[in-house]
């Protein structure tokens, strides 16, 4: 049963980001993949193109009513974690990349947020929520070298379903074309996969003023 | 509400105030007017049959004041609005502009630069760009360049010579600070990414480049971008 709820994400180390934000459907639906597609999962998907998988969020039209990441305390700002890394392993013949990919052994620089833990705000089924989180060891980027490993995750009910919008704020990045009113808008994607263009339009911006 | 929209990290006046203070300082201590006046002098011979080749940035801002009460030829390359937004652009102009109103400016614009491709692919980017200043036909390049910069440009000297024309560095010996130094000594305007980028990366790191650009993916410059240029990653 879909209810509305409070997710809350508790880290033991700081959580490095892509992005300003994380997505809560991006994420369950990243973890229903890798729960369904086992090591397919980590083949490219130009090789192996995978279907969007179903996610136990509430949808509003086509827009997942589950919020953009909440930091805190709200008030840290973000810190960059520079380092070089370099392998041991035989180069191949040939261009490569290494900016990305394997060989990603350079000069990197990572945005991370020292923040003790993250909430959202969705409309979800509880037990599944629970379920799929807690398969998850860390979040956000740069994984393999410490960041944004969870402590503990809790969920709770909540009263109102704020996964859109809570005081006549935008939680998250919600088309033009479906709001009557907003304040902000830019070019953003709405729907998981989120890296993916055909998913990209013009939304109001998380957290602004909007009207539905 | 806990979140607010996130634009970089929030430029106070009492934040810029405080570095301002310590550049000023910095001015003095690091000899910054000799090493002006040193520059403008090595400067001049080449001044008559040479462009100064502004990106806009603080290098190439700081050589452009200094040698603007003369007669200048400035070249300006626009890189199209995937790889520098058209706000940050137009800024840059308007920035030249103030600083040398009275040069003769000649902006070229890459011909890839409104395509999303010109995030990906920089061969052309290389091969249009020094085809232009081919084009241009001077003997003299000045260029924003710093020895401080890298270890390969240190090795490299103040002067270059190309095939077709030499580049000359008149800035060369400045540090990152004398060149913060010098723009808040005399008000250089500069884009006000700087200081976005300055607050998160340090003012010795930051760096006026293009936005989103893969060629410098090996820096981490896209992944810095994707934080604090957020609004221009899909449409710019």
């Amino acid at each position: 049963m879909m209810e509305p709820l409070e997710v809350t994400i508790y880290f033991k180390t700081p959580i490095a980001l892509g992005f300003p934000w994380i997505y809560l459907d991006s994420l369950l639906a990243n973890l229903k993949v890798i729960e369904e597609q086992g090591e397919r999962y980590f083949i490219s998907p130009k090789v192996a193109p995978m279907e969007t998988p179903e996610i136990p969020v509430k949808k509003w039209r086509d827009v997942y009513v589950s919020s953009v990441s909440i930091f805190e305390p709200s008030d840290v700002g973000f810190q960059v974690f520079q380092y070089f890394k370099k392998g041991d392993y035989p180069f191949p013949e040939g261009k490569i990349r290494k900016g990305s990919g394997f060989f990603k052994d350079f000069y990197l620089r990572v945005g991370y947020l020292p923040v003790r833990s993250i909430k959202f705000y969705c409309t979800c089924e509880k037990d599944e929520v629970e379920r799929l989180l807690h398969k998850a060891p860390a979040i956000g980027k740069e994984r393999n070298i410490g960041f944004g490993f969870i402590r503990e995750v809790g969920v709770k009910e909540t009263e109102y379903e704020w996964g859109l919008v809570k005081d006549g704020l935008a939680m998250r990045p919600i088309p033009v074309t479906y709001l009557e009113e907003y304040e902000d808008t830019a070019y953003l994607a709405y729907k998981p996969p989120y890296w993916m263009k055909e998913n990209v339009a013009l939304c109001a911006v998380p957290f602004t003023r909007v009207k539905l | 509400m806990c979140s607010t929209v996130y634009e970089g990290e929030v430029i106070t006046d009492e934040w810029l105030k405080k570095w301002k203070e310590y550049f000023l300082a910095c001015y003095d201590e690091g000899r910054v007017n000799e090493k002006v006046h040193e520059a403008i002098e090595f400067t001049t011979p080449y001044l008559d049959q040479s462009i100064v080749s502004v990106s806009g940035g603080k290098d190439s801002m700081v050589m452009l004041h200094m040698l603007a009460k003369r007669d200048l030829k400035v070249f300006h390359w626009d890189h199209g609005r995937w790889l520098v937004p058209r706000e940050v652009e137009d800024e840059v102009l308007r920035n030249i502009a103030a600083v040398a109103p009275n040069c003769e400016l000649i902006v070229r614009r890459y011909s890839l630069g409104e395509s999303e491709m010109s995030r990906k692919v920089w061969t052309p980017w290389y091969k249009e760009f020094f085809g232009t200043l081919r084009s241009l036909g001077f003997r003299y390049h000045l260029l924003g360049v710093r020895a401080d910069e890298s270890h390969r440009r240190s090795v490299r000297g103040r002067v270059v010579r190309r095939k077709e024309w030499m580049e000359i560095y008149p800035i060369y010996y400045f540090t990152w600070r004398d060149v913060w130094a010098y723009i808040f000594k005399h008000n250089v305007p500069v884009p006000s990414v700087y200081f976005r980028y300055a607050k998160l990366v340090g003012w010795d790191k930051v760096r006026f480049v293009t936005f989103f650009d893969r060629e410098f993916e090996k820096y981490g410059a896209p992944q810095i971008d994707s934080l604090l240029s957020w609004r221009w990653k899909n449409n710019p």
